[in-house]
């Protein structure tokens, strides 16, 4: 099963989102602040990264900047989860290459339909992930 | 010996009263001010010890809390299959362990179910609202209202709020009148959430003023609130005597672009205060408002400051480009230094053939401030 | 606990000679005294009203709103190429949706620049300003080609030789009505601006009233609205020196582990939780530190914004704010929020702790002579009626009078007049008194929030208050005097060098010193 990065710094939507995810059978690994974000995308490959956008030692948006300007990282998926509603930050997110943006509270079976269709893209056309960037 | 205790104390009194007022003042501070240090102490170890009592008992039952929530609705097996909630039974045994008929474990209970349900809505949201509902805690929620603190009645108000349970016109109505502000924010956003028939009645007859913090608020509540019926914000706009509400209707009526609103809001152009016009003037650009331009640009040269600039600006949001030779003389001959920033910037936001050609004229025929001031605005990277 | 001799020699005396000295001094001590005692009480209701109202408010609001105000966050950096990547990415982390990050590079001899350029992918724009406010020239103004960095804005500048310079600068170029001013290696918390912008939000309107009839003109009823404009807020400031910080994230706190910063500690709990929170609650908050504060900006610029030549130009800025709205007839009111929000690097050698000390009461001593029109004038109400006097009085007085008063008592000892029973029952009751509202404030700032996680660092901390008088407090007073009588003699070479130190090293963060 693919992997996925959740990077969040609210304990309670981390732990509930690596259940929601594993109980669809993804692998998922966490990170709790930008640090540790950074240092576990170095280490391994994901396929789909959901990140939080306001966190201890980075933001959201560097991480999406980060892996967008990443040769070997450019074609994961970034879905962006983020309270910041305010549509400048938006519009940033999408700018730097995020896949999607949801705004908490979210719907637990969005979030899994959005991530099963940024695999099922990512597998048929990786045109379209070239394209996006 | 208690005898001579008592005379030894006599002695010492007697000994006291003879001493200089001033000197009697001073052993009588002394004797206070250790006394108050001994129990400053004393308040000192008591909170710390608290403090860790609370923190040994959060770091067992937190825990608890998050698994049992876990457990029975985000991993509910039920979930995803539109089932209808109201079928969706939780687990008795779970529920119903000893540790939940506590208060203190009932009060972290409803907490962290509202930390949930900022996180969550759609199904996991409403089957949050169906776990408080089934362990009782609404009713945990309403005896907090009961009290007479208004701090508990807040957080009564909040909660409630929160898992969206419906309060009585009787009990929330007085309170949205309240002299706590803060109860009264509440109170107010607890109405307008949980009021089903007529949400924003209170608009028609608050007299209190609404704080720029309420309006965070409600402004996320009306927005974010399902199945609100979202009325005709004109109303007020025309007719309300509180500022603060027509400011905030104002805000609305950008938001949900409510072009109908129009001339209401028009009409304000010829208010007297111009902290108002400006509002107004700020709400037609963001409703590009192209039937308003005209009547701006009129008003325009009678305007303070802080209106010419919400004009210059909201000529460039309607960007009808009718008004282009009129953003060029500002731009050129203005003296302020603002006004000719704004008047660039809207030129620049027209973004038409005719705009971009304006933009290439004017670089070439104005001075060196002028020109820095349209590279500034034509800079991709620099916001504002 | 200021006036301990002048009570004590009082009291020697009292029969002997009762002189006019003894009796002044005497009232000097009994009010200083009662104005602690009042304090601690007033700070308590403050920081229990702010617990409580703020007890139930969700903060994620404003984070999430798409009315949340811009912020500019200005923080001027002067040779931190040590430290500034860690330092800009961490204020570059805030949970607020609307801000900048404003570093004004004041003309640094190291690599600061080169750094941040190379780190953030800087390329120099053309930026269109107006100087509203004087400053040495700007050089250059940068901007960050990622977009992930936009919220990121550096300045460079040529040196100015202080603080208000650098800030007055990125006051120009900031684009937010508000501004937070800081120092880029100050520890800030992540809440900072969600904490400081709320007081602004929360403006008291106490009255609304209807005036007569539909007017004529509009057809609206006038209305007329009593309101308290928030002109600044501030918060509680720390020592860094002892605490765990990871990449400028504050990891944990610590009092600080050397005497003098901890003593330091120690004077900043009860100058800020104690003096601010209590002046804070009759509006009369005299000072927004230079280390961390928020400002309306249009009222800052209106009022000239820092002056460069002020030793105290953060109580200089504020009194000017002020007065601007008195002269304007407008009612405002700055507030302070009782939780440590900024973590500040405390002198910890002697001569740097020194010059920090004389160039603050150099500075009280220059705003009293500048600004001496507000002393005891009416028409500037609370500010003129109690910020001043007390200042006055109880902060720039009593050095002078508490050295003259161990003056006073040595001639007494010498000339053998000293009657020692009494004289050391006023010492011990000075002594335990001072003690006691040390205590006191130690205490109020353990309702806020539980800085220290263990028992010994905390009592560690409560048991410098009975050490204080005898060590830390004779070397404030003696760096008081000497920044009075450079501010007399005025000498020049002080004052470039005051200034460079001010920046450099050591920061200097001016704390009202409530004992």
């Amino acid at each position: 099963m693919p992997n996925i990065l959740v990077i969040e710094d609210d304990d309670i939507m981390l732990k509930a989102i690596r259940n929601i995810l594993g109980k669809d059978g993804y692998v998922v690994i966490t990170a709790k602040d930008g640090k540790e974000a950074f240092e576990k995308l170095e280490n391994a490959d994901y396929e789909v990264v959901v990140t939080d956008l306001m966190m201890p030692y980075a933001n959201g948006l560097e991480v999406v900047s980060r892996l967008r300007s990443d040769e070997t990282k450019r074609n994961v998926g970034i879905i962006v989860i983020s309270s910041v509603g305010n549509e400048e930050t938006i519009t940033e997110a999408f700018r730097l290459g995020a896949d999607d943006y949801l705004k908490k509270p979210i719907m637990a079976g969005e979030l899994l339909i959005r991530i099963r269709k940024l695999l099922s893209n990512k597998n048929s056309t990786s045109q379209l992930v070239t394209k996006k960037k | 010996m208690w005898k001579d205790l008592a005379d030894l104390l006599f002695q010492a009194y007697e000994q006291y009263s003879l001493l200089p007022l001033f000197i009697e003042i001073a052993l009588a501070f002394i004797f206070l001010a250790i006394l108050s240090t001994l129990i400053a102490y004393g308040a000192i170890l008591h909170k710390r010890y608290r403090a860790y009592v609370y923190e040994k008992r959060m770091a067992f039952i937190s825990p608890k809390i998050e698994d049992m929530i876990t457990e029975q609705v985000l991993l509910n097996p039920n979930l995803g299959y539109d089932i209808p909630l109201e079928s969706i039974e939780f687990d008795p045994n779970a529920l119903g362990d000893k540790i939940y008929r506590k208060p203190f474990v009932r009060q972290m209970l409803i907490d962290t179910l509202i930390q949930y349900r900022k996180n969550f809505r759609g199904e996991v949201g409403e089957l949050l609202r169906k776990l408080y509902i089934d362990m009782g805690l609404d009713k945990d929620s309403f005896a907090k209202m009961k009290t007479l603190r208004w701090e508990r009645k807040i957080k009564a108000v909040v909660e409630l709020t929160q898992m969206d349970i419906p309060i009585s016109d009787v009990t929330i109505l007085p309170l949205t009148n309240s002299g706590i502000p803060a109860l009264r924010a509440a109170a107010r956003n607890a109405y307008i959430q949980l009021s089903k028939n007529e949400p924003f009645k209170f608009f028609d007859i608050a007299t209190e003023p609404l704080l720029p913090w309420d309006q965070l608020e409600m402004f996320k509540i009306i927005t974010t609130t399902k199945d609100i019926a979202i009325p005709n914000f004109s109303r007020w706009v025309s007719y309300s005597t509180n500022k603060s509400i027509v400011s905030f209707c104002l805000k609305l009526i950008a938001h949900y672009d409510q072009q109908s609103t129009i001339p209401a809001v028009m009409e304000l152009l010829s208010n007297k205060d111009h902290y108002f016009r400006a509002d107004a003037i700020n709400c037609l650009g963001k409703l590009s408002a192209e039937v308003a331009e005209d009547k701006l640009v009129k008003i325009y040269n009678n305007q303070p400051l802080n209106c010419q600039i919400e004009i210059l600006k909201a000529l460039g949001r309607i960007a009808s480009g009718k008004h282009l030779e009129f953003l060029k003389s500002e731009f050129l001959y203005s003296s302020n230094f603002d006004i000719r920033m704004n008047a660039a910037r809207s030129i620049i936001r027209h973004n038409t053939q005719n705009s971009r050609l304006m933009v290439e004229e004017l670089m070439e025929m104005t001075h060196e401030e002028n020109q820095l001031i349209i590279k500034h605005c034509l800079n991709p990277l620099i916001k504002y | 606990m200021r006036a301990i001799l002048e009570f004590f020699n009082k009291g020697v005396f009292w029969e002997n000679l009762g002189s006019y000295y003894q009796s002044g001094v005497f009232v000097y001590g009994t009010t200083l005294l009662m104005a602690y005692a009042s304090l601690a009480i007033m700070s308590l209701i403050s920081i229990r009203r702010y617990m409580k109202k703020n007890a139930s408010v969700d903060y994620n609001i404003i984070v999430e709103s798409p009315l949340a105000p811009g912020i500019s966050v200005i923080a001027p950096a002067y040779n931190e190429g040590v430290t500034i990547i860690s330092n800009v990415r961490s204020l570059l982390t805030f949970n607020y949706p609307k801000f900048e990050v404003i570093i004004i590079n004041d003309g640094s001899t190291d690599d600061t620049l080169e750094k941040l350029i190379r780190e953030f992918d800087l390329v120099h724009v053309e930026y269109a300003f107006i100087e509203k406010l004087n400053s040495e020239p700007i050089k250059r103004i940068f901007k960050s080609t990622n977009r992930a960095y936009d919220k990121l804005i550096v300045v460079d500048k040529i040196n100015g030789k202080s603080k208000a310079d650098a800030s007055n600068a990125g006051i120009n170029i900031s684009s937010y009505e508000y501004f937070l001013c800081t120092d880029v290696d100050c520890i800030l918390d992540k809440d900072t601006l969600i904490k400081l912008i709320k007081p602004f939000m929360d403006e008291e309107i106490t009255k609304i009233k209807e005036i007569g009839t539909p007017c004529p003109e509009c057809g609206y009823v006038h209305v007329k609205e009593d309101y308290r404009k928030v002109i600044a807020t501030g918060a509680t400031l720390r020592m860094v020196n002892s605490c765990d910080v990871d990449e400028g994230l504050m990891i944990r706190v610590r009092p600080p582990v050397k005497f003098l910063p901890r003593f330091q500690e120690m004077e900043y709990i009860r100058a800020f939780v104690l003096g601010k929170m209590g002046w804070d609650l009759i509006n009369a908050v005299p000072n927004v530190s230079g280390g961390l504060g928020m400002f309306d900006k249009e009222i800052a610029v209106k009022a000239g914004g820092y002056d460069s030549k002020s030793f105290g130009e953060d109580m200089d800025l504020i009194t000017r704010m002020c007065c601007l709205m008195k002269d304007n007839k407008r009612k405002y009111s700055v507030k302070y929020v009782p939780i440590t929000l900024c973590w500040t690097e405390g002198p910890s050698t002697l001569k740097v702790f020194g010059r920090q000390r004389s160039r603050w009461g150099r500075g009280l001593a220059q705003i009293m002579s500048i600004h001496r029109k507000v002393i005891f004038n009416p028409r500037y109400g609370r500010l003129g009626l109690i910020v001043f006097p007390y200042n006055f009085l109880f902060e720039l007085w009593a050095p002078l009078i508490e050295f003259t008063g161990i003056l006073f008592y040595i001639y007494l000892i010498l000339t053998k007049q000293i009657n020692w029973p009494f004289a050391i029952i006023l010492l011990v009751f000075v002594y335990t008194y001072s003690v006691m509202i040390t205590t006191l404030a130690l205490l109020w700032d353990q309702i806020t929030f539980k800085y220290y996680k263990t028992w010994g660092e905390t009592i560690g901390l409560c048991l410098m208050a009975f050490i204080e008088p005898f060590v830390y407090h004779p070397l404030i007073m003696f760096f008081a005097l000497k920044g009075y009588f450079n501010f007399v003699t005025g000498r020049k070479h002080v004052w470039g060098n005051m200034q460079r130190q001010g920046f450099g090293g050591q920061r200097r963060k001016s704390a009202v010193k409530a004992g």
